[in-house]
């Protein structure tokens, strides 16, 4: 029987995505340049960020640039009649406005909250409550400082998940209707400028 | 019985082995589930939205699906790609800081062909531990800022052009859909053909035109 030689996706796919990296490594600033950061100020804010950035800043950053692009985007579709597109638009700012307040506050409480029950031996105050249950969430394998902190972030994260499956049926999305309705009540164009625009 | 507390225990060991040592990935896989739960919440408010003509559903249900699908691809996709490649620029040494760079020289990296390419990886070098520490800070803030990056352009700006497309060409079959439903329970005029009366119907300019 002949041995049909195939190539294998994966190896397709691996070289592929090792093709398309190094093109875009040489495009930025040419083949054989690198680059060195050398103010310090730029080397901390990295640190800082990575150390730091956890999902909830995510998620306001996240809103916030949206808050900056996706209204505009609607107002440019061409596509839908002005009723839609005023409609869309308020749609998305009121989805921004409450994903992005339910989002930040829920992800911080849960990542907060997590925190409170991740303490190494050497956290634990005499006047903490219930100090057996402060270290039930602590891993069980070592770890560095670093390595915990974004381990509490990645735990609070998944625990807010789990928490917004509730909220965004509970809040969000209530709010969301609200903010939908405020919007196009205030946005609705007046009588005459209606007749006015048929006419 | 499954013993809880070990299954406990692996899943703790398991988040802080995945997310622990790279930050960047733990936010782009909790960014896709968050996307997916949040979309499946915006559906059911607008269905369930009185206030909001017939019409308008028809369009801002569609829209939402896309949204939602759109997100979560354009997420794994476009995210995942540019934080990869911020994580190489710091991997093969393409963006290093004063320290990493003087390790390199220290190490007789060739800084023509060595550094810069993708096969390259300063975490594979035998004294890697000389600068682990500058390296991981260093990379940790690049992948955050290069997943930021990817998340906005992919959430903030590819997302909305590519629903509202998908959206509008949704309505626009919708709309057709629901002026033929109407116009097939029409009775024809004695004397005509239904065509003749829907071609009629269709030259007054009153009617048949569709706003989209």
């Amino acid at each position: 029987m002949a041995v049909i030689n195939s190539v294998r996706p994966t190896n397709f796919l691996r070289s592929f995505k090792n093709k398309a990296s190094q093109f875009a490594l040489n495009c930025i600033g040419g083949k054989n340049k690198s680059f060195t950061v050398t103010s310090d100020r730029a080397i901390n804010s990295f640190d800082w960020i990575g150390k730091n950035l956890s999902s909830a800043e995510n998620r306001l950053i996240l809103g916030a640039s949206a808050l900056m692009s996706q209204p505009f985007i609607d107002a440019a579709n061409k596509d839908v009649d002005d009723e839609t597109r005023r409609y869309s638009i308020c749609r998305t700012v009121a989805k921004i406005l409450a994903g992005t307040f339910t989002g930040y506050t829920i992800r911080k409480l849960c990542i907060k909250s997590i925190d409170a029950f991740t303490k190494l031996p050497n956290e634990i105050k005499p006047e903490m409550k219930f100090k057996r249950l402060r270290s039930c969430l602590l891993p069980t394998i070592k770890s560095t400082a670093e390595e915990l902190a974004q381990y509490k972030n990645a735990l609070g994260t998944l625990m807010a998940l789990g928490v917004m499956v509730f909220t965004n049926f509970i809040i969000d999305a209530p709010l969301t209707k609200w903010l939908t309705n405020v919007f196009t009540g205030h946005t609705k164009p007046k009588e005459g400028v209606e007749n006015a625009k048929s006419r | 019985m499954p013993n809880l507390g070990r299954f406990f225990n692996d899943f703790k060991n398991t988040v802080l082995t995945k997310f622990g040592p790279n930050p960047a990935n733990m936010l782009i896989w909790t960014g896709v589930l968050g996307w997916f739960f949040s979309s499946a919440a915006q559906i059911v408010a607008i269905a369930a939205n009185d206030q909001i003509p017939k019409e308008q559903k028809k369009f801002l249900i569609p829209q939402e699906i896309g949204d939602g699908a759109v997100n979560v691809l354009s997420f794994l996709v476009v995210t995942s790609a540019i934080k990869g490649l911020a994580s190489k620029l710091v991997s093969t040494g393409k963006i290093a800081t004063p320290a990493i760079r003087e390790y390199l020289k220290k190490s007789k990296v060739n800084p023509k062909t060595t550094v810069g390419n993708v096969m390259f990886d300063i975490s594979k070098m035998p004294n890697f531990y000389l600068i682990k520490d500058e390296y991981t800070k260093f990379k940790n803030g690049v992948d955050v800022v290069g997943m930021t990056v990817g998340s906005i352009l992919s959430c903030n700006i590819i997302t909305p052009i590519v629903r509202n497309k998908i959206a509008a060409n949704r309505q626009r079959k919708a709309l057709v859909e629901m002026e033929k439903e109407r116009y097939q329970n029409i009775q024809s005029p004695k004397g005509y053909t239904m065509n003749d009366y829907l071609n009629y119907a269709y030259s007054k300019p009153s009617s048949g035109s569709l706003r989209i």
